[in-house]
């Protein structure tokens, strides 16, 4: 069984599409291949990889309600690829949005299903998540707090001898619990759905989000873009002006 | 203000122009947005890309009645036009608030009409009903008062319409 994964982001790097697809891949049997996808240059790789396998995971950000522009551009290659090769692929997507909640997908959702129509592929469904910047910045925080478990612990040993203080690994603890808690709703779908995929049976729509109550997610938006809008000057250029 | 976004044939242009203040020709001689949000966060309704989108946001942000004229594409926008609204995500702000229950951005313009789209091409009854949706989607997102979707089956029709 080989399943072949899309990361649509257009972002070069470290794109929430992209931490998807890495959750997902845990929770899929058989070979795996991911494909970056930003330009048409990318097309054919894709292409190629999809001639043998048996399903495909579309992992795309959320972009004006709908799937982005670049996407759309291939799918209509894509309808005539699956056509041409009488490909009978199971398509399955995950959307995630800025927005905290999963259910602004929809739209997205509901053009990949019209699509698999015209295409003649099998829709299988697909998980929208919300929140799905702040999620991606749950596993950079992750990153950081491992990097100063390991450092503390290492200072420590040199110090005391102790190389594993219970005090330290308590709060590192505590602190991976409470990441794993945000994730859990997503953690909890995209289980779900590799069971399907493994399966290749129907998963529906399913929609989630960071486990955040909205208002204390708004507010935290709007604090990450006041740091973000400081640092790069538009803070001071009309910010919230017309233009 | 009335802007006219199209992506027919540039003939059609001349003529739309006298129904409208102001019209964007979708005719793809443009980049993807890059998903970066330098249009909020560094250089505001603007976006870092130079070509002729860069400052179509000034012009989205003042429309009054929004009429888009698109091809179907799966119970969507063409990717042309598609491409036109995913680099005007300036006409609001980086700040979020509440709209109709749910979590939107804050509107750089203020409050719009009505956004009315005109869908031209071979289309299914799923396919409508996906764009109404999408188009009251839209509406809500960029706080259109209102949404109107018409379907025709050629570009004529639909120019026609107006």
């Amino acid at each position: 069984m080989k399943t072949v994964f899309i990361n649509c982001s257009p972002k070069k790097n470290l794109s929430a599409s992209a931490y998807l697809v890495a959750i997902q891949r845990l929770f899929v049997k058989g070979r795996k291949v991911t494909k970056k996808f930003r330009h048409k240059s990318d097309y054919a790789g894709i292409f190629e990889e999809l001639k043998d396998a048996e399903s495909v995971v579309f992992c795309t950000p959320l972009y004006v309600d709908g799937l982005p522009s670049h996407v759309l551009a291939f799918l209509e290659e894509a309808e005539r690829f699956f056509k041409e090769n009488q490909l009978r692929l199971n398509l399955y997507c995950i959307a995630n949005n800025g927005f905290i909640e999963g259910r602004q997908n929809e739209p997205l959702m509901q053009v990949l299903e019209n699509f698999c129509v015209r295409a003649g592929v099998r829709w299988r469904g697909g998980v929208g998540i919300g929140g799905g910047v702040m999620l991606n910045v749950t596993r950079i925080i992750f990153v950081v707090q491992t990097a100063v478990f390991l450092i503390l612990n290492i200072i420590n040993g040199i110090k005391n001898g102790v190389f594993l203080d219970t005090g330290i690994l308590s709060i590192f603890l505590k602190n991976a619990g409470l990441l794993l808690f945000l994730n859990a709703g997503v953690l909890f779908f995209l289980i779900w759905m590799g069971i399907a995929i493994n399966k290749r049976s129907f998963f529906s729509k399913r929609y989630t989000r960071v486990l955040v109550p909205s208002f204390i997610f708004i507010l935290i938006a709007n604090i990450f873009f006041v740091l973000i809008s400081l640092f790069k000057g538009g803070l001071f250029r009309g910010w919230l002006a017309r233009k | 203000m009335r802007v006219i976004l199209h992506d027919l044939d540039s003939i059609y242009s001349e003529r739309l122009l006298k129904k409208c203040d102001a019209i964007i020709e979708a005719d793809g001689r443009y980049a993807a947005c890059q998903g970066c949000f330098g249009c909020w966060v560094k250089h505001p309704a603007e976006c870092f890309i130079k070509d002729k989108l860069q400052k179509t946001c000034l012009i989205l942000g003042r429309a009054d009645e929004l009429i888009v004229i698109t091809k179907n594409l799966y119970g969507t926008y063409s990717a042309n036009i598609k491409k036109v609204m995913d680099r005007s995500i300036g006409t609001s702000t980086p700040l979020s608030t509440y709209r109709a229950w749910e979590m939107h951005h804050t509107l750089r313009y203020g409050k719009h009409d009505l956004m009315k789209v005109l869908v031209y091409g071979d289309i299914t009854e799923q396919e409508k009903a996906t764009f109404i949706y999408t188009a009251e989607r839209n509406a809500v997102n960029n706080g259109y008062r209102a949404s109107e979707v018409l379907f025709f089956d050629s570009p004529s029709e639909a120019e026609r319409a107006l």
